[in-house]
């Protein structure tokens, strides 16, 4: 083995550590060794994560049915079908708010902006994504439950969490635009495209995939946060037919087994259910991102090149 | 033909992480758009993240009504009476110490481990196991902040009160904050919430660090390398070096996650507003408290008002935190010699 093809990943390996003595001996046997104190790491990492993911199933599968999609909840039994519904219409209009500001002000960002407000807009989004999540629910609670009168409502509890969700739609937004390959632009213009044809069939297209990975990220954040939905939109073990009215959501129903003294039993079996549930969902949206960024960097990498 | 570097190329968000801060590679002016069709709409739309944020603060300062709780707002002497609000002491010294402890605490593990993480990843693994274990790091990121409290209070907390706590009472109990009485109210505690939080925290702090060592030119790594410095010295005195000020940034707004965290802290803390005797004690936090006390505020609007207000501290400390991340990272831009480094789109 020649020295030449000694990539990194190659440095101590066995080879070299047989033909190494003293001093260097030495360094490369601590090496090694931080390597496995390092890789132990893990381990107090992941036991948190499977030992969730097993706890949770282990419990929620066995008394799971097809009636925990579709009943309603009773007392402390029946199914989650309300909590369901409530967290597809709270996260589904979330998403449409989060999508129109996020995208409208990323793209206004990465292709109008002059830079200074560019600047300021960037430093802003970043902001808009440190405000604690409790924070924004007391936002969601003054202004629209209390001042605007509306009550607990799924509108409210849509409207809080979509600003929760707008920063890291708007961040790949602007990311993915101002990205996109000066050649493209160039390329568009030469040919005699106006501007907003070269955004609109250029640039956007080629943004999409991105675009769409920070929307289910986003979305996936929305659905595990019980925060800024808790004191919005409320709790309703009924299933809704307006947006005025309180909305129960997956991640609150969770929130309430441990609030309640009398939470055991099959109220515990549905808090569990509803872990479940979201898991599950969260988890799909997860591999989606995964899929669609390996697509993207597949497309991409003729693209870039 | 300009050759792009492989930086440009867009990264993918990673685990509750936003891209960093400018990271929008040098390009001409935008003149083609500008001064065409929409582009009267501009500047407003793309400050809708900031009228959002000043929309925020004003809501809660207008909800705060202007009240005065006088000098002793900063004391740590907390005391609700419902019967009689006037003789209640108002300070919210016990819920910023509880705070600092927790996610000053629980920044320090996650830094440690997080740390770790990321040059185990970028350095050590080759890419298949290194792609594997960076996916299952950002799945904890993928669950529900109520199932980590759920957890921590069901499966976490009778272990720790009946081994991890007494254990390290007797091992260490001479360090301050170990020595302590126990919580006496169950399943609650300070080193609970701390060990939640840095599990909670650790895929964004992974996140971040991972993607600052990832950042350090290759021309680095492999001076070092040619040098005949073995991986972790290169790690440690070329990557950890030249990506100090990203690692900072990662810490700084790991920080700022940990103490806006609510639901879970809520869970497993015990919502006790006075200064901890120990780390096994029961405490409470900001985010926790106006969490938990809302729905009973309802009644009394000058706890209300008293919520509104540390919620307005929380803000503002969450903002500044914020603002320094962010400072860093485009101290780190703007002193980056070469951006060809990056590898390609860094893997989640």
């Amino acid at each position: 083995m020649t020295t030449a093809a000694a990539a990194p990943a190659g440095i101590g390996d066995g080879g070299e550590l047989r033909r190494a003595s003293g001093r260097l001996r030495r360094r490369l046997l601590f090496d090694r060794a931080i390597g496995w104190i390092l890789l132990a790491a893990f381990a107090v990492v992941l036991f948190p994560l499977f030992d969730m993911l097993y706890w949770v199933s282990a419990n929620a599968l066995p008394t799971m049915s097809w009636g925990t999609l579709t009943e309603n909840q009773v007392g402390t039994g029946g199914g989650l079908y309300p909590m369901i519904q409530g967290t597809f219409v709270i996260v589904g209009l979330a998403t449409a708010l989060a999508v129109g500001l996020g995208v409208a002000a990323g793209f206004y960002t990465s292709e109008y902006a002059p830079p200074s407000v560019a600047r300021l807009a960037r430093i802003a989004g970043n902001l808009l994504a440190g405000v604690p999540a409790i924070v924004l629910g007391y936002f969601g609670y003054f202004l629209l439950v209390i001042y605007a009168g509306w009550g607990f409502s799924a509108l409210a509890g849509a409207i809080t969490l979509g600003i929760f969700m707008t920063p890291y739609v708007y961040r790949t937004t602007d990311v993915a635009l101002s990205s996109v390959p000066k050649g493209q632009r160039e390329a568009a213009l030469a040919l005699g495209a106006r501007p907003h044809q070269y955004l609109g069939r250029v640039a956007f297209r080629i943004a999409l995939p991105t675009v769409l990975t920070g929307v289910f990220f986003a979305m996936a954040l929305g659905l595990g946060e019980a925060a800024p939905l808790y004191y919005t939109a409320g709790f309703n073990s009924y299933p809704i037919s307006n947006l005025t009215s309180p909305t129960g959501t997956l991640s609150v129903v969770i929130y309430q087994f441990y609030d309640n003294p009398a939470s055991f039993g099959h109220f515990l079996a549905l808090a569990f259910q509803a872990a479940f549930l979201s898991i599950v969902i969260v988890l799909g949206l997860n591999v989606a991102v995964q899929l669609l960024s390996d697509r993207y960097r597949r497309r991409l990498r003729g693209l870039y090149q | 033909m300009v050759v792009e570097a492989p930086g440009d190329q867009p990264v993918p968000p990673a685990a509750g992480v936003l891209p960093a801060v400018d990271d929008a590679p040098a390009r001409p002016p935008p003149s083609a758009a500008r001064g065409s069709r929409w582009a009267w709409i501009g500047s407003p739309v793309a400050l809708i993240p900031l009228l959002l944020v000043v929309a925020v603060a004003a809501v809660l300062v207008a909800a705060s009504h202007f009240q005065d709780f006088g000098p002793s707002f900063w004391s740590t002497d907390y005391n609700f009476l419902p019967a009689d609000s006037a003789a209640s002491s108002w300070g919210i010294g016990a819920f910023l110490v509880g705070t600092g402890i927790t996610a000053g605490a629980a920044l320090v593990l996650a830094t440690v481990l997080s740390l770790a993480l990321s040059i185990s990843i970028v350095v050590y693994l080759p890419s298949v196991p290194s792609r594997v274990l960076t996916i299952l790091t950002n799945l904890l990121a993928g669950i529900p902040s109520v199932v980590y409290g759920i957890w921590g209070y069901v499966i976490l907390a009778p272990y720790f009160a009946l081994s991890l706590e007494p254990g390290l009472r007797d091992a260490i109990g001479w360090i301050p904050g170990f020595g302590g009485p126990a919580s006496d109210i169950g399943p609650h505690g300070l080193l609970l919430a701390i060990v939640i939080l840095t599990i909670m925290i650790i895929p964004l702090t992974t996140a971040l660090m991972r993607e600052a060592l990832r950042g350090v030119p290759n021309d680095l790594l492999e001076a070092g390398l040619a040098l005949g410095a073995t991986r972790w010295e290169v790690a440690r005195r070329v990557q950890m070096r030249s990506a100090r000020l990203g690692i900072g940034s990662a810490v700084l707004l790991g920080f700022g996650r940990a103490i806006g965290e609510s639901v879970a802290v809520a869970m497993v803390i015990g919502a006790v507003p006075m200064l901890p005797a120990s780390l096994y004690a029961a405490s409470t936090t900001q985010a926790s408290f106006i969490f938990y006390q809302l729905d009973s505020a309802f009644f009394y609007p000058v706890l209300l008002r008293f919520l509104v207000e540390i919620a307005i501290v929380l803000l503002a400390i969450a903002l500044v935190v914020n603002l320094f991340a962010q400072r860093l990272t485009q101290t780190e831009i703007a002193t980056a010699t070469t951006v060809g480094g990056a590898g390609g789109p860094a893997g989640r």
